[in-house]
């Protein structure tokens, strides 16, 4: 099945929209489903032209394509489970929060929160995303915990942030402090970034631009040379953040 | 007539022993007074009614017509955005959280541009802290931290800290330690016993050696960090952890420096390092004297201490997403209520902007930055001075401030009730 | 107002005596009356258990460390919300509910009064803001006297009489009911990041020991005929082989109150520790509940831990502190100049922790070990053991063997080594459960005097109708039915008015607060005395003036008078 959702014109059309409902699997039974554009709640027709090709019988064959004017369109593949999410242009903030399986694709940008404590699945944007790629929510102490997160442009500050699972791979660079509270699982950032790997008490961190203003109280542990995506690299190793426990890996491309 | 024991509604401090000399509907003399509170006091120029835009002019118009108009903008709206409400009192407060929950507003107070990374930080890590008079009879050693109180906050080093005398510190001045860090010289940092001067954005990777060293790691620490010398971190480090009650201060500086609320973080985790080895409390130097208060009747209704969206029903809160200066750079809300704040003085300009393109409306007692914003303006009793109610000091020490005289002037309180009632008729 | 006729009522009443009788209950005027009006509003209860509206003792749910609490924790809000409906706010929160949150869950369990565990008096007016905004239980407060500095001063000075002079200027001025003792003495050394280990540990500087500050304010509290007596949280809470100490306290009690106990000890279980370390931590409720059972002078509360996440929060600052360290989640104090301290940090218990299966095994047996259910009342130290939404399910526990049997085999199997509690057969019974859920908590409070606590005509009508049949189910075997009717009252009636209806709130509520003023002599009024009022303008931050509470915070305050005998 392919559900093609192309947005109708709005009146407001800097209002966001809340459309958690938009993932593969409510499309098999749901024929209510609800979205709000801020305090308003609104049918999915009222605010998008809905098109269904072909039938499905289970969720993972259910591919939901967004269109149009989509940057305003928060929580679309939030707890997503299976199948597929194609956004055509840019989305909205916290596209993909838990999700645990199937596959989100963005042609665009992302805004913040893409992936948002994410357990499982694939998410790839094409496009740059905002602050707090792959994060957590304030004041829980794990974030994303599983899963592949791929951006092919930038990420913003905080990228990353309580990662305890999973691989975040960032093609172009990052912002402030990506991998801070860092528990677990992977990120590598292809471009550059800022003060990478704040407080982190785990997991391994990869930076094959520069880093700017490493921080102080990461341990130098020797270079080493290292394969990554079929080619060869020499990486400055480091142990931190010693101002915490310190059981973190950092590279450094040399 | 001269009224004893009045609490000053000017800054975080909330000092509560003025004497204010009033003379029929007027503030005459203030004693023991900041020059901050006596311009609070003495010069108080209000706007007398309510006004509302007519093309290029304003009109006068009544009460009731601008309440009446402000709940119907309201109403209206899809994203309505409540701001303010640090200069007011809890008991209006309650109304307006009260308000947004009716309206599936958006409620936001003055911590979304002061000490809002602050309350993240906390979130993330908690807040070991204490009440000033705990400071001032205890503490050997006062750090202010990106905080120049002799200007912000006139009267602190004299009331809790440096030349505050104390039950176990007889002699402040002199048994006291005060050590200031700061990117540049201030009048506070002059009359430290240690100026520790950082790089601009530096903040963070001195609070990192700093917990470092505290944890016995001296050995990584490199010769210079971000223009601090290794040996004055080593002897900050031998200062704090030879204190007997030590207490670092931190003010904007530090929650607007780059890194933001991970900069207080890391001061948390220093503070909560330290009390592995000493005593040490660590208190953000909070600046409007009710946004504390605003926070705490936020957090009692809502769950959380600002930012609290409402747009789905139940409340929803994510700084960065709900919290006002991000909605209104966006462009998101298509009406907005003020209350007792300046956002046309304190925000960006591209908020400002957007708070001039859609209906805005203030409650506030004079004419500001705001006015010019705004559709609506409804000028109001001030609190601490004609009207009454509950505040919150910077370390959560409520006190009830005073009515000095009556004013002519309906208060906060009356006018929100006013309009709370109208939407919530109109919400069944 | 019309009125209210019940009828049908399986009603337990243990104040007047009623252990299970169908009877008719009329309502008029807030009250419970002879005869109902004649256009009285008829319920039919069909012979389902009715009992006086619930009371808790001892909770967390007001105030400047629970809103700290709340503050903090943005992750425990994701749980528990609820949109605007009808008369109802907006909720959110699990452990620190809002204080809405709190007030409708409370109310639809069938509760009606609830006294906050503990109120810092220089933050009172805070705790008496959170009350108005939890209508649908009458508040009270427990005051905080542990690290008073004047209090202090007058134990050093062997001066029952002057504490006593303290204690009713503060109660007055901050509009508490009682004295509330967080681990007395341990809070004042947490000033310099230290702690009393043992009751007759010196507190650093003011030379005095807790048992001395206990016992003082035991005679104190006789002095000023109070109606609650003190209110203790022991020192070494949570610290293994702390029960010697809990043992050593409860030895220290006179019996001085011919009415109620003359000590009232908290979360018992967070006192009843044997071993000496958390590695060989054993469960002490046999001694402890021995001691109990002996000592009819003291009146203890559960304090039962329950398996899950919450948040602990006490005005006792070390303790917090070293669960901190135990656990690195985060954590937040505050300590209050001149008077006591707090924090806070989070917690998870877990099945597969022994020593959280430990904990969890005291607080039932002390229940069941106590002889006398009016000398163990239930309680979570909400939201400290769990919060109290799970008390439906510890109620349950206790009437049902089996259900114990059931969860022992979920638990970390090493735990019946360490507790006695697989091998106690005791079941509560309906009557045991009302006592220890309402009339016992009135009469140790002291507040039947004002109605409170039962049914009789003259009664406050605070009344709770559970969707249980006694004479229909076998607790010991239905104790899935027990827990859900215990989490949802087919009716709470507060003040003679239905507030609460098959779990929804359906009127806005007023509720009042009840305070104590001891009325001393002259000579004993601390307003006009020149050492106190020198010392509190010299150390405090506040003026004087501005410290008291005014009456506006009150709004519907009910005042209990006591003539001091000074």
């Amino acid at each position: 099945m392919r559900v093609i959702l192309k947005t109708r014109p709005r009146e407001k059309p800097r209002i966001p929209i809340e459309a958690e409902e938009i993932i593969p699997q409510n499309f098999l039974r749901k024929n209510d489903m609800k979205v709000f554009e801020g305090n308003k709640e609104r049918t999915l027709e009222d605010l998008f032209f809905v098109t269904i090709e072909g039938p499905a019988v289970s969720p993972d064959q259910v591919e939901v394509v967004l269109t149009g004017n989509t940057g305003m369109i928060k929580r679309v593949g939030e707890y997503m489970n299976a199948g597929r999410i194609i956004i055509e242009g840019d989305i909205g903030m916290h596209c993909g929060n838990f999700m645990s399986a199937g596959e989100i694709i963005i042609r665009g940008n992302a805004d913040a929160w893409l992936g948002r404590e994410m357990r499982g699945g694939r998410i790839l944007c094409e496009g740059n995303a905002s602050h707090y790629c792959a994060a957590g929510y304030r004041g829980e102490k794990r974030g994303m915990r599983g899963g592949i997160m791929e951006v092919k442009g930038n990420a913003g500050d905080f990228t990353a942030e309580y990662l305890s699972g999973g691989d975040v791979i960032i093609h172009g660079n990052c912002g402030d402090l990506p991998g801070v509270e860092m528990r677990g699982g992977t990120l590598v950032i292809g471009g550059e970034c800022a003060r990478p790997c704040g407080n982190m008490t785990g997991g391994t961190c990869m930076v094959f631009g520069k880093a700017q203003r490493v921080l102080p109280t990461f341990r130098s542990n020797g270079s080493q040379d290292m394969d990554y995506a079929g080619k060869r690299y020499r990486m400055n190793l480091f142990r931190g953040d010693v101002a915490n426990r310190g059981k973190g890996t950092l590279m450094i491309r040399a | 007539m001269k009224i004893e024991d009045v609490v000053c509604p000017f800054c975080g401090c909330l000092c509560d022993d003025l004497v204010v000399q009033v003379e029929g509907n007027r503030v005459v003399n203030v004693e023991n007074g900041c020059t901050l509170a006596n311009e609070k006091f003495m010069g108080d120029h209000r706007l007398e009614t309510p006004i509302r835009r007519s093309g290029k002019k304003w009109e006068r118009i009544s009460y009731d017509e601008a309440i009446a108009e402000t709940a119907g903008i309201l109403l209206d709206a899809d994203r309505p955005l409540l701001y303010g409400w640090s200069g007011t009192y809890g008991e209006a407060q309650t109304i307006g959280v009260h308000l947004a929950e009716v309206l599936g507003a958006v409620i936001d107070n003055t911590s979304t541009v002061c000490h809002g990374p602050s309350i993240m930080a906390i979130q993330e890590v908690g807040h070991p802290g204490c009440t000033l008079g705990q400071i001032k009879n205890r503490a050997d050693v006062v750090i202010y931290w990106a905080a120049n109180p002799i200007e912000a906050h006139p009267r602190h080093m004299s009331r809790y800290t440096t030349f505050a005398d104390g039950f176990f510190v007889k002699n402040a001045f002199r048994e006291r330690k005060v050590i200031v860090v700061d990117v540049r010289e201030t009048d506070s940092s002059q009359i430290a016993d240690e100026f520790v001067k950082v790089n601009p954005g530096g903040d963070y990777a001195i609070l990192s050696a700093l917990r470092a060293i505290v944890r016995g790691k001296r050995d990584i620490i490199p010769p210079n960090v971000e223009g601090v010398s290794r040996e004055q971190l080593f002897r900050v480090a031998e200062i704090c952890m030879a204190a007997k009650f030590g207490a670092i201060f931190f003010g904007v500086g530090l929650t607007m420096a780059s890194g933001k609320y991970k900069n207080i973080r890391n001061a948390i985790e220093l503070t909560e390092e330290l009390n592995r080895h000493t005593k040490f409390t660590i208190s953000p130097m909070r600046g409007h004297w009710n946004v504390y208060g605003s926070n705490e009747v936020f957090t009692w209704i809502t769950g959380y201490p600002y930012a609290v969206d409402f747009a789905r029903g139940i409340a929803f809160y994510n700084p960065g997403e709900t919290t006002s200066v991000d909605i209104l750079r966006r462009g998101e809300c298509d009406a907005c209520l003020v209350v007792a704040s300046d956002p046309g003085a304190h925000f960006p300009r591209a908020c400002a902007e957007h708070l001039a393109r859609i209906p805005t409306i203030q409650i506030d007692p004079h004419v500001n930055a705001t006015t010019h914003l705004s559709q609506i303006q409804i000028p109001v009793a001030v609190t601490g001075i004609d009207a009454e109610g509950t505040a919150y000091r910077m370390d959560g020490v409520p006190l009830r401030t005073r009515k000095l005289f009556q004013g002519s002037h309906p208060d906060d309180l009356e006018v929100l009730e006013k309009i709370y009632a109208i939407v919530r008729e109109a919400k069944g | 107002m019309p009125g209210i006729l019940i009828r049908n009522a399986f009603v337990i009443d243990p104040l007047s005596g009623v252990k299970g009788e169908v009877m008719d209950i009329a309502i008029r005027d807030g009250k419970i009356v002879e005869e109902a009006s004649t256009d009285a509003v008829v319920i039919d209860a069909a012979r389902c258990l009715t009992l006086p509206g619930g009371i808790d003792s001892h909770s967390h749910v007001c105030g400047t460390k629970v809103n700290f609490g709340r503050y903090m924790s943005p992750e425990d809000m994701r749980a528990g919300r609820t949109a605007r409906k009808g008369v109802m706010h907006v909720t959110s929160g699990y452990s620190v509910p809002t204080t809405f949150g709190n007030s409708y869950r409370y109310s639809t369990m069938g509760y009606t009064t609830i006294l906050e565990g503990a109120m810092a008096p220089l933050e009172a007016r805070h705790t008496h803001e959170e009350f108005t905004a939890t209508p649908h239980q009458d508040m009270l407060a427990n005051t905080l006297f542990d690290g008073n500095w004047s209090i202090m001063e007058a134990v050093k000075e062997k001066d029952v009489k002057r504490a006593a002079a303290v204690v009713a200027w503060t109660l007055s001025a901050v509009k508490g009911f009682a004295i509330k003792l967080t681990n007395p003495g341990g809070t004042e050394a947490w000033g310099w990041g230290g702690d009393v280990n043992s009751i007759h540990d010196q507190v650093p500087h003011f030379g005095v020991t807790p048992a001395e500050i206990i016992g003082t304010m035991i005679q104190a509290n006789e002095l000023l005929n109070l109606p609650h007596s003190v209110h203790l949280h022991c020192n070494n809470l949570g610290v293994p082989g702390n029960y010697q100490t809990t043992l050593e306290t409860i030895g220290l009690v006179p019996d001085l109150n011919r009415d109620r106990q003359s000590l009232y000890l908290t979360h018992v279980q967070f006192h009843s520790y044997g071993g000496s370390t958390w590695r060989d931590i054993c469960s002490k409720s046999e001694d402890v509940a021995r001691a109990v059972n002996n000592t009819p002078q003291v009146v203890m509360d559960m304090g039962q831990i329950m398996f899950g996440r919450t948040t602990t929060m006490t005005a006792d600052g070390p303790m917090e502190f070293k669960l901190y360290m135990l656990h690195h989640n985060k954590w937040s104090n505050h300590d209050v100049e001149l008077e006591t301290g707090s924090g806070i940090t989070p917690v998870y218990y877990g099945r597969k922790s022994l020593v959280n299966c430990v904990m969890w095994s005291i607080g039932l047996e002390l229940a069941l070990l106590a002889k006398n259910p009016w000398q163990c009342l239930l309680s979570t130290d909400n939201p400290n053991g769990a919060p109290f939404v799970k008390y439906p399910e510890i109620i349950a526990l206790l009437m049902s063997r089996r259900f114990r049997e059931n969860e022992r085999k979920m638990i970390d199997p090493r735990t019946e080594h360490f507790v006695p509690l697989f091998a106690i057969e005791r079941e509560l019974d309906w009557y045991e459960i009302a006592v220890m859920t309402r009339a016992a908590q009135a009469k140790a409070l002291g507040i039947t005097r004002i109605g409170k606590g039962y049914l009789a005509p003259g009664a406050e009508a605070d009344v709770a109708i559970f969707p249980l049949k006694p004479d229909e189910i076998d607790p010991s075997v239905d104790y899935q039915q027990v827990m859900a009717g215990f989490s949802r009252t087919r009716y709470t009636i507060k003040r003679g008015r239905v507030v609460a209806r098959d779990g929804e709130v359906v009127v806005e509520g007023a509720n009042s607060t009840i305070w104590t003023r001891a009325n001393v002599p002259p000579a004993y009024d601390m307003s006009s005395d020149p050492e106190f009022t020198k010392k509190f303008e010299q150390y405090y931050t506040v003026r004087m003036r501005n410290y008291p509470v005014q009456d506006i915070y009150l709004p519907r305050g009910v005042r209990i008078d006591t003539e001091a005998s000074l």
